[in-house]
């Protein structure tokens, strides 16, 4: 099912064209990565979704319809923001108290959301002494109050730590493959998000550069694969002769491009060489994504 | 209505509301002890005096103590609407209620039903403070006449009507100590100065304090003699104009504007 439809947007501020005439949807039960360099856009485009900006042009549908036009949001959509923000001194608790006051949602949603975003032994206590780690887990606990099948996220990671980044990826995935909801989360940075995505949405300066799954951006073609050796000279013939071309980067080391790692697995055992490390290459996502957004 | 009740739960979770409760009381009580403590002396030179504290007079001028402190009321409305944007809380109030004159419409009502709280606050003070020092000199206490139920009423309702004019003062300038800051000047410097000139009495009686004066009858003597005030029925309307006023600015400035 289309939980996110977004359809030819544009918006303008001044004369930057902060959205430029993007498309693309995001599916019930998987999490959609949302990637550009900063002030690519990715902000405002979630800003325009959740009803806070007035695109210029085009639509931004959640389950169908505007968001402004949904009858109990809050159920449908959760949000995290990057500015969303807390009064100091206000506590956690009554925090959501107020959101589920205005939502029409019952009080005990709070507790069982500080729960779920583990800031329990929080709850009481001003936001004012909250770190930042401990703000973006409200932020998900906000976000979470009305068990939306919608989950919006503009930066979630920033703040938290690499175990907070670790619990945030399982409690995304564990979201969207086993309760089915729509993930849409954004981010600067490719690899944060390798983890965690099954499709990718990149833009750059306000235009969308990619659109599909984490595999398509990679790309099967030429991964190569590298092979450790002490004896690495007497596998090149054999290689080759399987239709390989094999560079030798250092010493010990080959690595084999245009056959798949069980092709270099083959010649292994067929010239019955020692080998202390065979791998299939990672392609550096890093870099597909510098190249794709770079200034042209 | 819910958002109503999570207007008052925002208000009502914080500090804010009852440092200006304090403050307010506080300022009506040191009005209220410089109208007791005056009470019957005599000017210098002839100059009238305040009235004595058995006389109806007096009680007439020591019931309106609680309208000296709307600017609390106001700043109280302004800060409902700014801290919204200033602790950026506004991107969570629109994400639960996206029909953003909904919102607008809650907190006028909130901060109508707050402004009546502290207007009945003041006047309980002021009770407090009347009742006794009238029994103790000797005089009647009316409560019933002498235009006193009209004067409480004028009290409450310029308590209510300041809490909107911060709410929609707070909506147009966003910028908390800006919105303060502005609400200061013009309560202290121009109401002031427009009250007191009798020149510009007659746009003054115009503002919001000179129409909720003639609510309150109050007779100012700035020492230029009597002011000139609107009748009690033009002063209510004017008030409830500028209260609409308020109001739609509000919902105006806040209904399209993007928050990024
Ligand atoms: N309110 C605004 N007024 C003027 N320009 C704006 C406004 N909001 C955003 N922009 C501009 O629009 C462009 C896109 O900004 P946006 O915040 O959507 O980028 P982003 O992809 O979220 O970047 P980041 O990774 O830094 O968060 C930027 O050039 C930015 O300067
Ligand atoms: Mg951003």
């Amino acid at each position: 099912m289309t939980a996110i439809e977004i359809r030819n947007l544009s918006k303008t501020f001044g004369p930057v064209r902060a959205v430029d005439d993007v498309s693309f949807s995001v599916e019930s039960g998987t999490v959609t990565g949302y990637l550009g360099p900063n002030g690519a856009g990715k902000t405002t485009t979630l800003h325009c979704l959740l009803g806070l900006v007035t695109a210029d042009g085009g639509t931004a549908l959640v389950n169908g319809r505007p968001y402004s036009a949904l009858e109990r949001p809050l159920a449908e959509v959760g949000a995290v923001l990057e500015a969303t923000s807390f009064h100091p001194g206000r506590t956690a608790r009554d925090h959501l108290r107020v959101i589920c006051t205005a939502a029409g949602l019952p009080a005990s949603r709070a507790d069982e959301a500080l729960e779920q975003v583990g800031l329990a032994g929080s709850a009481g206590k001003r936001v004012a002494g909250f770190s930042l780690g401990m703000r973006q887990r409200l932020a998900l606990g906000t976000a979470t109050l009305g068990h939306p099948r919608v989950l919006i996220l503009d930066e979630p990671a920033n703040g938290l730590d690499p175990a907070g980044i670790e619990w945030l990826r399982g409690f995304l995935r564990t979201l969207a493959h086993e309760q089915g909801v729509a993930v849409l989360v954004s981010s600067h940075v490719l690899s944060e998000v390798q983890q965690t995505v099954d499709n990718v949405v990149i833009i750059a300066r306000g235009r969308l550069v990619h659109q599909g799954s984490l595999e398509e951006l990679t790309g099967n073609g030429d991964r190569p694969v590298r092979v450790h050796a002490a004896d690495a000279a007497r596998l090149v013939p054999a290689l080759e002769a399987r239709g390989a071309r094999v560079e030798r980067p250092a010493d010990g080391v080959l690595r084999v491009h245009g056959v798949g790692a069980e092709a270099v697995g083959q010649a292994v055992l067929d010239e019955g060489v020692l080998v202390t490390e065979l791998v299939r290459e990672r392609s550096d996502l890093q870099e597909i994504f510098m190249e794709l957004t770079r200034e042209k | 209505m819910a958002l109503v009740r999570s207007e008052l739960q925002k208000l009502f979770t914080t500090r804010l509301w009852w440092i200006m409760l304090i403050v307010m009381l506080l300022f009506t009580g040191l009005n209220l002890g410089f109208l007791i403590g005056f009470a019957g002396v005599e000017g210098t030179q002839g100059a009238p005096g305040l009235p004595g504290r058995e006389t109806l007079a007096f009680q007439q001028s020591a019931w309106t103590a609680g309208a000296g402190s709307s600017i609390f009321v106001m700043v109280l409305g302004i800060i409902m609407m700014t801290s919204e944007y200033r602790y950026q809380t506004i991107t969570t109030t629109f994400l639960a209620t996206p029909r953003r004159s909904r919102v607008v419409t809650a907190k006028l009502v909130a901060g109508l039903l707050v402004g009546l709280l502290f207007g009945v606050a003041a006047l309980l003070l002021t009770a407090a403070a009347v009742i006794p020092s009238v029994l103790i000199a000797g005089g009647e206490v009316a409560l019933l006449d002498g235009g006193i139920p009209r004067i409480m009423l004028g009290v409450v309702a310029t308590s209510a009507l300041y809490t909107l004019f911060g709410i929609g003062l707070g909506a147009l300038v966003r910028n908390q100590i800006a919105a303060v800051v502005g609400a200061i000047v013009w309560v202290f410097v121009v109401e002031s100065l427009l009250a007191a000139v009798p020149a510009l009495q007659t746009v003054g009686k115009f503002t919001p304090s000179g129409a909720a004066r003639s609510l309150i009858a109050v007779q100012i003597d700035s020492g230029f003699g009597q002011a000139d005030l609107l009748p009690s029925w033009a002063g209510a309307s004017v008030l409830v104009a500028y209260a609409l006023i308020f109001a739609l600015i509000a919902s105006l400035t806040t209904v399209r504007r993007d928050i990024t």
